[in-house]
């Protein structure tokens, strides 16, 4: 019998760590080669991890609600080949705390017959006692043990007297205490931060601007929806641009391609990408999420919206997989109704462009020499400049208007 | 053709019954063999030389009677009908033996075959027998429970806290001891001043009998009366079979307490020779008999190699049959 | 109307007996009444055979219970004393709770060992035991233990329906303990603990006569403002650790009681287990009120000094406070 780390894996391209939402499988479970172990919350989503192994689940070294990083050991997996150098490798990866404890005084005359230890006994200098709950509150709200006197036997220090800290220190409550202390991001912010910081330095980005007709395709949807059976998945607004930034790829094919290497080295490359594929940019409760939907110039207005639905709904509940986050060249974002006018979408480090398309807005144009009010939004392409320049963004820009103001559309 | 002392007990099936007593020779053969080569875990004790008192007495037993034994017990596991390659892959701890590897020699079940269970501490079977017995009883069955053990059993509170209760209940049990004048290493006149098992019955107020358990068709005529009156509700009867163990205690045991004319003396009371020898001054044509044994032998093979070949269990379910009631066996520690 | 321990327990095996005529009683002096008068009148109303005397043979009639319960009946053993359970052992240990397992799965041991435990009026040391521990320590058995006359009579006739063996010990000290059985009683499952009185303070987990302690304790420290959570442990093996853990998990300390010797006692091993799966939530190390370890006296001044009580779990949980 062997024993076998389970390690975190990386997951995502920005991903550091992660905090353990629940263990699938209980110690003492078999577990076979993918089967599902664990669930993650990374900065982007809930993601099950599956065993890369199989084997007995021996040891579970990551509790729910720890973070951990990439490549540490979260668990030890009991396999089936038997080397002798596996015996004895079991170090254990999440350290301890503060000095155990002495084990209770022996038995003597003078302590009660029913043997509850004396009350009196003095502290142990050099060594905080401390309860295992009070140490966790305290860790929990960054209270020192060093600084308690402890109430309990032996100057240990209780709950009680955490919690007495607590209020003490704020003035007031714990949860003033809490309010004002610097709040510690969710790990899908760090993620958010991160990726935007990595954007914004490493990437050349520059922006060009259309505004867009949607007197067609309002007019087209509106059929559409008119035709289509009681209870399908309505097409949106996106699930439109979805198709029609699929399209427009496909016509400016130079642009479905992503930066990869040094800039300044020969293994730069441009990596074409297999299919067009396309990220929808959701806002969920923290944050942001962008759910990828592959080969979309395979898929009709139907087929796009039920995928869109079912994604969105899945984002929302912190339920999308690993795969489905990952592998588009541009993302879109429509900030909707409420949105700004116009904005500057950053890129999604490594996709090559994103759509940033404003707020619709009646607008006065001028069409055939005539004062004409139409629906229009601003589209904002933002482009990495390292895969194409001005010219190509122009025209990717004016192929995706076009189809957007036409009346051509692939339904099911 | 042969005299029987039995009433209303059918003439015993020479033939069944010859190749009953070989299969069981065969098959010690085969645990001795395969323990010497490392391949029995634990310490089986074999019953070579005592194959008369099980092949005689299982042969007035259905299905649905109860049979109880000790650790020595192959020999009345397979008189009982139990499958041979199964028993073979029990004591050779295979997946697919009768207990699932889980009893080993010392504690073969097959419930289906009404063998109740082979147990490892000296009369630790006589009350569980006399329970199934009080079971067939209570349900107003025929069925009647069969008990085997050596003669050291005697020594133990629980044989005689037993004789009594069965006699007080008037149980349908059958006690049947294998005396070979050896407990564990010590011999009979060390353990008791008793020297004939039978004579504990009377006190109890239990019928019992002596003889020479190496004479089949004799152990096959007493014990048919004993089991027709234990059926018929006479209570229980106590069975005392002289025999003599050709191995030694257990396999791997090296005889030094045993004198060498003693062992020498022994193969002549071989209970095989004896039907054998009986049989051919009776007509029978020897090839045929020898045609037997050969099939015996060639059954027994077939069965070791099959078990052999079969899984061992899987380490994962070892935790499995501790309960039976749904939920306990999550909880339990 | 409100019956005794004795009246309710004799109650639940009547009715058993007629519900299933697999039910069969057997042990010393039982179709007389048993020596505590728990199985009275129940051989005249359903005959000497199902409810049947046997000779002084714990060996034989622990076995004789055990086949029998191999053979589809399913036996209720009187073993009058738990300390007399000693006799019974080899049978218990090495038969019984094994059967299931040695088989592979082929045949089951359905019955019921009932028994008497603990010290009252000068019994002294032989007929006084708590001797619990030993038998959680055997796996294929189940352990109970009722605290009162309505949880004994749900828990007898869930331990009779259950498929694996069972001991169920009672206590000397409930039998004249008195309770009114409800229209509807509860059959309530083995396996699972109840809280008996809730609380946020202070844990304090019993089982048997301790309860009716642990119990009284929680109405004497509700008047110094200290609030204890009892919980009854019912079953003994297997233990529900998860009933165990959410009270812990809310009051943080925990004071076990039982009357049985400390060392090597069932609060060894719910400490140990709590220890190792509760740690951080814990505020105070696990504490037991136990019997120090000397055999039960004779002279009634010395057995109460030694029998833990109230006394003993008012002042564990109030250490436990300070």
């Amino acid at each position: 019998m062997a024993l076998v780390a389970v390690e975190l894996p990386r997951i995502g391209l920005v991903m550091e760590n992660a905090r353990l939402v629940r263990w699938l499988k209980t110690v003492g479970d078999l577990v076979r080669q993918g089967d599902p172990l664990l669930e993650l919350e990374t900065e982007k989503s809930v993601v099950e991890i599956e065993s890369t192994q199989s084997g007995r689940l021996v040891e579970i070294l990551l509790q729910v609600d720890q973070q951990a990083r990439v490549g540490d050991r979260v668990a030890w997996l009991e396999t089936d080949a038997l080397t002798a150098a596996d015996q004895g490798r079991r170090a254990k990866s999440v350290p301890s705390d503060t000095a155990a404890e002495p084990g209770p005084p022996q038995s003597t005359a003078g302590e009660a017959l029913h043997g509850m230890p004396a009350a009196d006994q003095k502290p142990i200098p050099g060594r905080i006692r401390s309860s295992p709950a009070a140490r966790r509150l305290a860790a929990r709200h960054g209270v020192e043990l060093a600084r308690l006197a402890g109430s309990g036997p032996h100057g240990r220090v209780q709950l009680r007297d955490v919690q007495r800290e607590i209020e003490t220190q704020a003035g007031g409550t714990e949860a003033g205490f809490a309010a004002r202390r610097p709040r510690p991001l969710s790990s899908m912010r760090r993620a958010l931060a991160r990726s935007m910081t990595l954007s914004s330095s490493t990437v050349p980005q520059f922006a060009v601007e259309r505004a867009v007709d949607w007197t067609a395709l309002q007019a087209f949807r509106a059929q559409l929806i008119a035709e289509l059976p009681a209870g399908s998945a309505r097409p949106s607004v996106s699930d439109f641009l979805l198709q029609a930034i699929a399209r427009a790829l496909h016509s400016c094919a130079s642009l479905n391609a992503t930066f990869s290497g040094d800039a300044s080295s020969p293994d730069a490359a441009l990596v074409p990408a297999q299919g067009t594929h396309i990220g929808l940019v959701v806002a969920v409760e923290d944050g942001l999420l962008v759910p990828v939907f592959h080969d979309v110039e395979q898929l009709g207005l139907a087929e796009l919206a039920r995928r869109r639905r079912e994604s969105v709904a899945r984002a929302l509940q912190g339920k999308l997989r690993r795969e489905e986050l990952e592998g588009a060249t541009i993302s879109l974002s429509n900030l909707g109704a409420h949105g700004p006018d116009r904005f500057t979408a950053l890129i999604n480090p490594p996709q090559a462009a994103i759509l940033a398309v404003g707020r619709q807005r009646d607008c006065v144009v001028a069409s055939n020499g005539h004062v004409q009010i139409r629906p229009i939004s601003q589209f904002t392409l933002t482009v990495d400049h390292r895969v194409a320049d001005g010219r190509l963004a122009a025209d990717f820009l004016a192929t995706l208007t076009a189809i957007v103001e036409g009346d051509v559309w692939r339904v099911p | 053709m042969f005299r029987s002392e039995a009433t209303g007990v059918s003439p015993p099936d020479w033939k069944q019954m010859y190749r009953a007593l070989w299969r069981i020779r065969f098959f010690e053969a085969q645990v001795q063999r395969l323990a010497a080569a490392g391949e029995v875990p634990g310490f089986p004790h074999l019953s070579t030389g005592q194959e008369a008192v099980a092949v005689g007495v299982c042969a007035h037993l259905t299905r649905e009677d109860s049979l109880f034994t000790s650790h020595r017990g192959h020999g009345h596991v397979l008189a009982k009908g139990c499958d041979v390659q199964a028993t073979f892959a029990e004591i050779i701890g295979r997946a697919g033996g009768l207990c699932r590897g889980r009893g080993g020699s010392m504690h073969l079940v097959d419930a289906a075959h009404g063998v109740l269970g082979a147990t490892g501490v000296v009369a630790g079977n006589l009350a569980l027998a006399a329970g199934a017995a009080w079971a067939a009883q209570a349900k107003g069955h025929d069925n009647i429970s069969v008990v085997f053990f050596g003669d050291g059993a005697t020594g133990a509170g629980a044989f005689h806290e037993t004789l009594n209760l069965a006699a007080l209940w008037k149980l349908p049990l059958l006690f049947v001891c294998e005396n070979n004048g050896y407990a564990e290493f010590t011999s009979r006149d060390e353990h008791s001043n008793v020297t004939q098992v039978s004579a504990f019955a009377a006190p109890y107020g239990i019928a019992a009998s002596t003889i020479d358990g190496n004479d089949l068709l004799l152990v096959h005529a007493r014990a048919g009366d004993a089991i027709a009156g234990v059926r018929r509700g006479d209570g229980p009867y106590l069975l005392e079979c002289m025999t003599y163990r050709m191995a030694g205690h257990f396999v791997g045991d090296a005889q030094h307490y045993r004198p060498k004319e003693q062992v020498a003396a022994l193969q002549a009371r071989c209970p095989i020779e004896r039907l054998k020898r009986h049989l051919i001054e009776r007509g029978v044509a020897e090839a045929e008999l020898d045609a037997i044994g050969e099939e015996a032998r060639h059954e027994v093979l077939q069965a070791v190699e099959r078990a052999r070949a079969e899984p061992r269990p899987d380490p994962a379910t070892v935790l499995d049959y501790v309960y039976g009631s749904p939920g306990l066996a999550t909880q339990a520690p | 109307m409100a019956q005794t321990f004795i009246e309710i327990v004799r109650r639940a095996l009547d009715e058993e007996l007629a519900r299933d005529p697999a039910v069969y009683l057997l042990g010393e002096d039982v179709a007389a009444g048993g020596a505590f008068g728990v199985t009275k009148g129940l051989a005249q109303k359903h005959g000497a055979l199902r409810v049947r005397n046997t000779p002084i043979s714990e060996a034989a009639i622990a076995g004789v219970a055990t086949g029998a319960a191999l053979r589809g009946l399913r036996p209720v053993l009187e073993i009058m004393f738990i300390d007399f359970a000693t006799l019974a052992l080899d049978c218990l240990v090495n038969q019984s709770a094994k059967y299931r397992y040695m088989s592979g799965g082929q045949l089951a041991v359905p019955m019921v060992v009932r028994t008497q435990a603990g010290a009252a009026g000068g019994a002294a040391a032989q007929h006084s035991q708590s001797l619990e521990a030993w038998f959680i320590h055997v796996p294929g058995l189940v352990v109970v233990a009722p605290s009162s006359p309505v949880e004994a009579y749900g828990l007898l006739k869930s331990a009779i329906r259950l498929d694996d063996p069972v001991l169920f010990i009672e206590h000397k000290r409930l039998y004249a303990m008195r309770e009114v059985l409800p229209e509807t009683p509860e059959l309530p499952a083995i396996g699972k603990a109840r809280v008996a009185r809730a609380g946020k303070d202070v844990t304090v987990i019993a089982y048997s006569a301790m309860v009716r302690n642990a119990l009284e304790a929680a109405a004497e420290l509700a008047s110094a403002g200290i609030s204890i959570e009892v919980i009854d442990l019912r079953t003994l093996l297997p233990l529900d650790m998860a009933t165990i853990g959410a009270s812990i998990s809310k009051t943080h300390r925990v004071v076990i009681a039982h009357e049985a010797v400390r060392n090597g006692g069932i609060g060894a091993e719910i400490a140990a287990r709590i220890g190792y799966e509760m740690f951080d939530d814990l505020d105070a190390p696990v504490a037991r009120v136990a019997c120090p370890f000397a055999p039960i006296p004779f002279a009634p001044e010395l057995e109460q000094a030694l029998l833990p009580g109230t006394r003993d779990i008012v002042g564990a949980v109030r250490a436990l406070s300070g």
